[in-house]
């Protein structure tokens, strides 16, 4: 126990200083960006209630470190470190001339996107279902996706395991509703208590649908149906009805 | 008769000479004539240059802006197991920041379970070694309730933020896994643009059936950790 507990803390520290190198190393080529508004205020932190506490006034120029949710670090000539919001930073101009364009997370961004992840909680067979997702899009129509969960039940625990495709239809919309199909893998663990079952892992197949409502900024909630069939070594398959409903993301 | 063949064969030379001097374009077909300029710049008679400019377009190369929105790191503190004693804890956890007010957090984190007041006194153990093994698993969303500044003498700020924070997840103890619902509430300061200090308490509540009836249990943790942004 006190030697996993070693190799645990060893794993993360490793994991720490492998982290830490690209913060220490430096010398980068930063983006640098040039005032038109008639000025542009920097904040002393990454959020609306910071002050203000320096100005860059129209022409000059700035450097951008690098970003954090919808605010900007940024450099003045004179070395000056602050925050400049994303509204800001959309009236800046490249050093040619043309407009600073950048994702800003908006309603746009819910109809096309590259990446989804969100939080679910629902119900597998009857057991209580926590599962988390996470989507790659080709277009804003066709996405790849992969689901992991845990259901915990009265009989039997266990984890599943899904990926498959999911096409959204009218995704420009609000509500945007969607089909999924795909493979998965089950691992069941009944409780020993009951009968002395030993634990099994099966593959499945799933077809669902759902819709997808938009909240706000980069939020969405999303409900779902998946019905699994269960390819078992015994005569017959199973069946197992997903429910679930939960929060997402895009970025 | 000689003199005729000759104009003939002449006649027929000539006819022929601006046919082959055609030639060259017969399978070029595609490439227009390029018409001859040898005589037409003779004739424009241009003045010699002087400075030969070599003006090359500048290309502009957009940096790439790096995203510091990912928050990983440890933690260590002590875990109060409900009947089972507080013990010390440690943990991992992963965040990624969506907007300033909203992050999710992903946690996993193990303590050992003492023993029970009825087993300090009987003697008597009612779990395993393995069985004592708490371990917590949690899908969590934040919300920077309070953000702020924390000052260091008269010349540091260091931006900082009270959170709250809930979620769902797993509570592996006693051999069994248990549906796990947590919420709690933390601090949060940034010195540098890279590291965090977090204080955190979070209750991790479920449900169980270890001593004969089923019953809620509370299992309250405080901790401390550091994380870096990447």
């Amino acid at each position: 126990m006190l030697r996993r507990a070693h190799q645990f803390a060893l794993a993360g520290l490793l994991l720490l200083a492998a982290l830490l190198t690209p913060a220490v190393s430096a010398a980068r080529e930063y983006l640098q960006l040039f005032v038109t508004e008639p000025y542009l205020e920097l904040h002393t932190g990454p959020g609306r209630g910071y002050p203000v506490f320096h100005v860059v006034p129209r022409d000059g120029s700035v450097d951008v470190l690098f970003r954090r949710t919808d605010w900007f670090k940024v450099r003045t000539e004179q070395g000056v470190e602050g925050w400049a919001s994303q509204n800001d930073m959309q009236k800046a101009v490249l050093a040619d001339g043309t407009p600073f364009k950048f994702d800003l997370g908006d309603r746009a961004g819910f109809t096309d996107h590259r990446y989804e992840m969100g939080i679910f909680a629902g119900q597998y067979g009857g057991a209580t279902l926590v599962s988390g997702y996470m989507s790659f899009s080709f277009n804003s129509q066709l996405a790849l996706e992969g689901s992991v969960g845990q259901f915990l039940g009265k009989f039997s625990n266990g984890e599943i395991g899904d990926i498959g495709f999911a096409h959204v239809f009218a995704p420009e919309s609000r509500w945007s509703p969607f089909v999924t199909l795909g493979l998965g893998l089950v691992h069941t663990e009944p409780k020993a208590t009951l009968v002395a079952a030993p634990d099994r892992t099966e593959q499945s197949a799933y077809v669902g649908g759902g819709v997808r409502f938009y909240l706000t900024r980069r939020f969405f909630l999303r409900a779902e149906y998946k019905a699994h069939y269960i390819f078992t070594k015994r005569n017959e398959n199973e069946d197992a009805d997903e429910w679930k409903l939960g929060f997402a993301f895009f970025f | 008769m000689e003199t005729r063949l000759r104009i003939l064969l002449l006649s027929v030379v000539l006819a022929a000479l601006p046919g082959c001097a055609t030639v060259r374009h017969w399978f070029h077909r595609d490439h227009p004539a390029t018409p001859d300029t040898t005589q037409a710049e003779d004739e424009n008679a241009a003045p010699p240059r002087v400075v030969d400019p070599e003006v090359s377009r500048r290309k502009i190369v957009v940096p790439k802006i790096r995203s510091r929105n990912i928050e990983v790191g440890l933690d260590y503190g002590v875990l109060s197991i409900e009947d089972f004693g507080t013990h010390p804890s440690y943990g991992l956890t992963a965040a990624y920041h969506i907007t300033e007010d909203f992050f999710f957090q992903a946690e996993v984190g193990r303590a050992r379970a003492g023993n029970t007041s009825f087993e300090t006194l009987s003697g008597i153990s009612l779990l395993t070694d393995s069985e004592r093994r708490f371990t917590y698993y949690d899908l969590s969303l934040g919300y920077n309730f309070l953000p702020g500044e924390a000052f260091i003498g008269r010349g540091h700020a260091l931006t900082s933020a009270f959170y709250l924070i809930g979620g769902i997840g797993g509570t592996d103890f006693a051999g069994d896994t248990k549906f796990t619902v947590n919420f709690g509430a933390g601090y949060r300061v940034v010195p540098t643009d890279w590291l965090a200090v977090h204080i955190t308490v979070q209750d991790r509540v479920f449900q169980t059936d270890l001593f004969g009836t089923s019953k809620l249990t509370n299992n309250i943790e405080a901790r401390i950790g550091t994380t870096v942004f990447f």
